[in-house]
């Protein structure tokens, strides 16, 4: 099987590094290529990575409650960049507080997004959506 | 190039310092050094955090302090006026968002407007430099206790100048630990220099008779972070800020998780900062310690939650610590509803005043485990020490570039990162690799020796997976992370 590449990175002014190590770990466990983009990561950051390094998703973390200011714009920004289609994730504590998993997941994706994932996910459960959605494995 | 030294900052170049730092943003403008002065001094006594901290220490009082902060100041006030008055706080922070602390000031801005359109906190804190002294001071004159400003911040010179000019009595933070934990590029010559500007910032308010509490953060990345390593950087920070004329001095600890242990680690950090501080000849201050309530992940459920802050108050209760920074319920979900904060307070105070009465007792156990740490820490400053050629701050730049100072997890590039903690069978939080740090064979073969009894216990290899394991075992409702079965 050919390796797929993805981006990782925690998004914006965010400097939660622990989470980020062991996504890391995880994913290059479950066969993926990954370029860890670590903390403090810009949109421009992410886009410029996934376009050097041939990536087919970026997943981008967010711990601090910025999220929902960070990720304003980001898929028209991949797109203008020539990243059509690109998938995109996001996942962890993206909003203020604690708020109904449903509102949240309905506007990051009106903002573009992919898949949402909520607090605590599993990085098994985040592997398990790249194979379906990479590998067409379910 | 930076020069660097632990050395009292010449009052020219601090004043001269002092002029491009309130030109920043444009807030500055409101500091005026004489006013704010007079300002700090009408403060009455018993809002101020020296006061409390000490008529704790006097008492031998645990106090219980939360995290709190949103964008807009009406909002903020009334989040810890309810601290206060339903969470019994005894000491109020105030925490800072992540923008301010990179000194995104544009980016804050935004995120008021945000939250204002909104008519819900758009920020994970309060934008204290946006809002300058006029609205630092409404925070402080609107509530009954002293208040602190909470961040992690690299460069915090024009917070400190509103803070203080602003009403607050007490200011956390430091150059190794709002850097290595918060930073990713920030090379530590820069961020040690600039916050000797905030010590002394500090030590000039001290010597016109106002005294200001510093608090070096002592967590760091808060995940399996070894006591020794915390404690040489707490020491080093207390140190720092002691040459810049600080007097009032909290030192902390993050907890780990093993109660032997983690009462251990706040003995050992009283007792070694005592020596270190005497050593260097400082006199005059006043030492207090603050226990944080477990610092890495949280389950999700907040009866569990509850279990895990708990187990934190009755840590900070028995060693004694001055004050404990509590959790929320609602920490696996990030920042908590003034309820939420309100709750882990009140549990918290319900266990220490439990606990006020007891302590453990001085056995073997314990007694080896001050030992131990106490030896690793020396051993860490003395080569810190060596390497500077006798000065602590060269020498912590050189410490970390060698990785004789290294924190697990961290995100700077300035950290070596070849050091990996792991638990021990019991919990307590042991060296899988020792990375570089100057331990001699005695010390390195007994963290080998806890490793190899955990891996044989659990019939598997001493390797990363169970650091892994260990980092998720909290939240999946244990200390230790067992392999999957």
């Amino acid at each position: 099987m050919e390796k797929k590449t993805i981006v990782i990175g925690v998004i914006g002014a965010d400097v939660h590094a622990v989470g980020i190590q062991i996504l890391y770990y995880a994913f290059s466990e479950a066969g993926f290529n990954v370029v860890n983009l670590g903390v403090m990561v810009s949109q421009e950051e992410y886009i410029e990575a996934a376009i050097e390094s041939n990536a087919e998703a970026i997943v981008v973390s967010s711990l601090y409650g910025h999220g929902e200011l960070d990720c304003q714009g980001f898929r028209e920004k991949c797109e203008e960049a020539g990243l059509e289609g690109i998938l995109l994730y996001v996942g962890g504590n993206i909003v203020v507080g604690k708020q109904p998993f449903e509102d949240v997941e309905k506007r990051f994706k009106a903002m573009g997004f992919d898949r949402v994932f909520g607090p605590g996910t599993a990085p098994e459960t985040t592997i398990d959506a790249l194979k379906e959605d990479l590998l067409g494995i379910k | 190039m930076i020069e660097l030294a632990n050395k009292r900052y010449d009052d020219e170049e601090f004043f001269r310092e002092r002029e491009e730092v309130l030109k920043t943003w444009h807030t500055g403008q409101e500091v005026d050094l004489s006013e704010a002065v007079e300002y700090q001094r009408s403060i009455k006594t018993e809002k101020r955090f020296c006061t409390k901290l000490g008529n704790a220490i006097k008492g031998k009082k645990t106090l219980v302090q939360p995290r709190a902060g949103v964008a807009l100041v009406d909002m903020h006030v009334q989040l810890l006026q309810y601290l206060e008055n339903e969470g019994e706080a005894d000491l109020l922070p105030t925490t800072i968002d992540s923008y301010t602390r990179l000194n995104r000031y544009e980016d804050a801005e935004h995120g008021i407007r945000e939250s204002k359109t909104h008519g819900k906190s758009m920020l994970n804190g309060f934008p204290a430099v946006n809002y300058g002294v006029k609205g630092c001071r409404m925070v402080t004159e609107g509530v009954k206790s002293p208040v602190q400003v909470r961040h992690g911040t690299p460069d915090a010179r024009l917070l400190a100048e509103t803070a203080y000019a602003g009403g607050f009595t007490s200011f956390e933070g430091g150059g190794i630990s709002y850097n290595i934990p918060y930073a990713k590029n920030v090379p530590l010559t820069e961020t040690i220099k600039k916050w000797q500007y905030v010590d002394r910032l500090t030590g000039y308010y001290e010597e016109q008779g106002i005294s200001l509490n510093r608090e070096p953060f002592g967590p760091l990345t808060g995940t399996l972070v070894p006591p020794c390593v915390s404690n040489a950087v707490a020491i080093i920070e207390g140190l720092l800020a002691a040459e810049q004329g600080v007097r009032d001095i909290t030192l902390g600890y993050g907890q780990c998780g093993n109660l032997v242990q983690d009462v251990a680690a706040i003995e050992s950090l009283r007792y070694m900062s005592e020596k270190y501080l005497k050593r260097f000849d400082y006199d005059g201050y006043i030492l207090s310690t603050v226990l944080h309530q477990w610092m890495g992940g949280f389950p999700q459920d907040e009866a569990k939650a509850f279990g895990v802050i708990c187990w934190g108050s009755a840590v900070a209760a028995l060693a004694k610590a001055t004050k404990v920074i509590v959790k929320t319920p609602h920490e696996a979900m990030g920042v908590p509803t003034k309820e939420a904060n309100a709750a882990g307070l009140r549990a918290t105070k319900q266990v220490i005043t439990m606990l006020a009465d007891q302590a453990l007792p001085q056995d073997s156990v314990l007694l080896s485990e001050i030992d131990l740490i106490n030896r690793e820490t020396e051993q860490i400053l003395e080569r810190t020490l060596e390497l500077g050629d006798g000065d602590i701050a060269i020498g912590t730049v050189r410490a970390f570039e060698a990785g004789v100072i290294d924190v697990p997890f961290a995100p700077s590039r300035f950290n070596a990162g070849k050091m990996m903690p792991a638990r021990d069978h019991d919990g307590a939080v042991r060296f899988l690799n020792v990375g570089n740090l100057p331990f001699d064979d005695s010390i390195k073969a007994f963290h080998k020796k806890k490793l190899d009894e955990r891996g044989k216990a659990e019939g598997r290899g001493v390797n990363f997976q169970m650091v892994v394991d260990d980092i998720y075992a909290i939240s999946k409702g244990r200390l230790v992370g067992r392999p999957h079965k």
